[in-house]
């Protein structure tokens, strides 16, 4: 399927909250599973894990675990998923990659700490291409790796710099449908966009706090449609670009209780009573968010950081046909047709 | 100019947290006196990069850690010392507070404000929610007022016991009535959120108040401008700085009848406080360019945070960030200092409180395993400065040599001949090249740590 000719975007409302501190604690990262499973990476001082969950608010269990043995983690930043439902794992501490099954048995590690070809050092973005191959935003070498997902080294670009295809400390990749890479440059404030071959092709975003400016962005993602969402982590928010890099809108957070903090707060009259005496303006909004992930059903997972939860969100765009959108304009016009 | 390697030394064990060697003979290089004008003025320096903090450190519960590394690579050290010193003097307990959020950015206001006027950092901690709520101002309401923190604004973080009233104590708080901060959302099920400072009009007592000698309306502004006016304030703040500057004075309820070991020290920092309106920084200067301050080499007890983080500059670890940085707040925890969560309102009991039996042992074991690793930067840099000094060392020589990298350190005779003794069990020793070098590595980490274990480095 490709991509429509245009995009009616109807809307993009909140859709739900899930999970709760102690659950998800400083979720950094999520990968979307199959029939609405999600993997969600956790990861603070000393401690880290991968909750698996449902979209219906159910935890499934952990995986993995704080350490540096097998199937551990240290430092873990991103998590994705392959085709088969194996997860990935990036640890940016360990200079590795680890991956389980989906049952949580770990399955392989690969990785050597070094500057050479092949080696890593800092790893934090990974994205698999439509071949299953595994991008890595090697962030200390400031520099892109592609490997096979059995750690076989094919090729890498980029050196430090701001120019185009250099890069300061990268954190977020994504891979979209056509094999396209998009790669956060964390301290360029900047999204940057290259072809499978690992050509420059545009980049956007600098640093600021405006509509479509960064402020040390982290994750990414694309969608179907090539959206492409980036993680305003700087700036506690995320924010849609269309698939030219132009700025559309922005998602501050709409939380509300999850299924399961609902539970918990019917037994707890204390914060029940707290709640009521607090403003509850700031409950809603996105704290940190380091990274953001769209399923193929139209669903934004937002892992957010700060508040120990995931913001769910639906995006309601509908494809349009060349019958239903009209050829590109060069200027801006105040006809109403 | 004084280009003294031991008196550099002296200044960033007091001013900072310690040096490397290399940051030491670089810190000698620059001068005495232009290193204590730059560290006066913080916003002379290169802040520390948050974005790598919040990129690698980002979750509050390494916050403790986090600071510790803060202490060990600000630009600015004496900021991360003004935020401890502030800590101490306006101690303020997480054990009761239990808001790790409002603690932690009662230490962010200390490194904001804590070099400035002191009528500013008393304006501030005033309002300060993690303050207000352990002194119990959120309970001082017109007509029902809750003395507990106008008496310790007074006794404890002004002026000192003798200096006011209870009239004057009774009439502080009516002033602060209604200062209090807005309910935050609680922790559960979503995380801490920073309280908010709240004037509640409504809970403010308006009548006339006499305070000092002034008389009026008095609020909890104009309360601090007219503490901030007298010598006794001066004086109080003065011995507070020399006490956790240069050296040891009684703990702080014993102030009131045990006078100050060196007036003519106090004096003088009074008198910059008094030139300055109170302005810190100002104060700062006057004490580290003091001859009392040059000659107080030693007479202080390093505390947990500081022991902790000298041995830690010793080795030369933790200059990027890296995992596991807690375990530095449970080594100063263990120690008898655990950061955020003083154990009164007085602080920590400082100088020989700081050492018994149990916390000895804590210092010393943590201090020996730390310099066990002959791996570690700092150890390896000692090598290499051996290596490069190429001739054998007698014994004396190599104990002397130890003793300049760990500090300098200054070690009485019973030490330094202990020390001399084991080392002439190896005889004539030498790291000229690699093969010598790794022989001897052994025989420095043991003298290492047979130095930090030492007596005299208890003493900063």
């Amino acid at each position: 399927m490709g991509r429509p000719y245009g995009l009616l975007r109807a809307g993009f409302p909140f859709h739900k909250t899930l999970s709760m501190r102690r659950t998800t604690n400083f979720p950094i990262d999520i990968a979307v599973g199959k029939e609405g499973r999600i993997y969600i990476m956790c990861r603070s001082d000393g401690t880290a894990m991968i909750r698996k969950y449902t979209v219906e608010d159910e935890d499934l269990g952990t995986m993995g675990g704080y350490g540096q043995g097998d199937g551990q983690f240290t430092w873990p930043v991103t998590i994705t998923a392959d085709s088969e439902e194996n997860l990935y794992v990036s640890d940016e501490y360990l200079h590795r990659i680890v991956a389980f099954n989906r049952e949580g048995e770990h399955i392989g590690t690969w990785g050597e700490h070094g500057t050479h070809p092949g080696q890593l050092n800092g790893p934090a973005g990974i994205a698999f291409d439509p071949e299953g191959n595994l991008y890595v935003a090697d962030s200390l070498s400031h520099r892109v790796q592609k490997f096979t997902k059995d750690g076989e080294f094919l090729f890498g670009w980029g050196t430090y710099g701001d120019g185009e295809g250099e890069f300061n400390m990268p954190w977020g990749v994504a891979v979209d449908e056509l094999g396209d890479v998009y790669v956060v440059d964390w301290r360029n404030d900047r999204v940057q966009k290259f072809n499978a071959d690992g050509e420059f092709l545009f980049a956007f975003g600098k640093s600021g706090s405006g509509n479509g400016e960064l402020n040390r962005p982290a994750g990414i993602d694309v969608d179907q449609h090539g959206d492409i969402y980036v993680a305003d982590r700087g700036n506690d928010r995320i924010q849609l670009f269309n698939a030219e890099g132009r700025y559309v809108q922005k998602f501050l957070g709409d939380a509300t209780l999850s299924k399961v903090s609902l539970a918990y707060m019917m037994t707890n009259a204390s914060p029940n009573r707290m709640r009521d005496m607090a403003d509850l303006e700031p409950q809603k909004y996105l704290r940190s968010p380091k990274s953001v992930a769209v399923s193929d059903d139209g669903l934004m997972f937002v892992p957010d950081f700060g508040s120990y939860r995931v913001q769910v969100y639906q995006n309601m765009a509908v494809p349009l046909t060349e019958q239903e959108f009209s050829p590109p304009r060069r200027s801006v016009t105040l006809h109403q047709e | 100019m004084s280009n003294d390697v031991a008196l550099m030394a002296h200044l960033m064990r007091r001013a900072g947290f310690g040096t490397t060697r290399t940051e030491l003979e670089a810190y000698v290089e620059k001068g005495y006196e232009n290193v204590v004008d730059d560290l006066v003025h913080p916003e002379r320096g290169t802040p520390i990069d948050e974005d790598i903090l919040d990129r690698y450190f980002g979750s509050e519960g390494g916050y403790v850690g986090t600071w510790i590394y803060r202490m060990l690579n600000s630009r600015c050290p004496l900021q991360e010392k003004m935020a401890l010193f502030w800590h101490h003097v306006f101690a303020t307990g997480l054990g009761k507070n239990q808001h790790i959020l409002a603690s932690t950015n009662q230490i962010d206001l200390f490194r904001s404000v804590g070099m400035g006027k002191i009528r500013d950092i008393l304006l501030e901690l005033s309002k300060d929610p993690a303050m207000i709520f352990w002194l119990d101002n959120n309970e001082n309401r017109k007509g029902e007022p809750n003395e507990n923190y106008g008496r310790e604004l007074l006794e404890l973080f002004s002026l000192g016991v003798g200096n006011y009233t209870e009239d004057d104590i009774k009439n502080c708080a009516l002033a602060f009535t209604g200062w209090t901060f807005g309910q935050p959302i609680p922790l559960y099920p979503h995380g801490y959120y920073t309280p908010p400072f709240l004037f509640i009009e409504e809970e403010h007592d308006n009548s006339e108040k006499t305070f000092l000698g002034h008389t009026g309306n008095l609020n909890g502004d104009d309360i601090i401008n007219i503490i901030v006016q007298q010598p006794a304030c001066a004086r109080f703040i003065s011995r507070h700085l020399y006490n956790f500057f240069v050296a040891d004075e009684p703990q702080v309820p014993s102030w009131n009848v045990t006078p100050p070991q060196d007036p003519d020290a106090i004096e003088t920092l009074a008198d910059a406080f008094m030139a300055s309106d109170g302005h810190i920084s100002h104060v700062l200067s006057a004490l580290f360019n003091a001859d009392f301050f040059k000659e107080a080499r030693f007479k202080k007890v390093k505390s947990p945070t500081e022991l902790v983080t000298g041995i830690l500059k010793l080795i030369g670890t933790c200059e990027g960030p890296q995992p596991g940085m807690a375990q530095y707040a449970s080594a100063t925890q263990l120690m008898g200092q655990k950061l955020l969560d003083p154990p009164t309102v007085e602080g920590w009991h400082t100088g020989k409180e700081w050492i018994d039996g149990g916390l000895l042992t804590a210092r010393v074991n943590f201090a020996v395993r730390e310099v066990s690793d002959a791996s570690k930067p700092g150890i390896q840099d000692i090598i290499t400065r051996l290596k490069n000094n190429g001739n054998p060392l007698s014994p004396e020589a190599f104990v002397e040599s130890c003793l300049e990298f760990a500090g300098p350190l200054v070690v009485g005779d019973t030490t330094r001949q202990y020390l001399t003794e084991f080392a002439e069990a190896n005889g004539e020793i030498n790291f000229r090249d690699d093969a010598a070098a790794e022989e001897n590595q052994t025989l420095l980490v043991s003298m290492l740590q047979l130095i930090v274990a030492s007596r005299e480095y208890q003493l900063g």
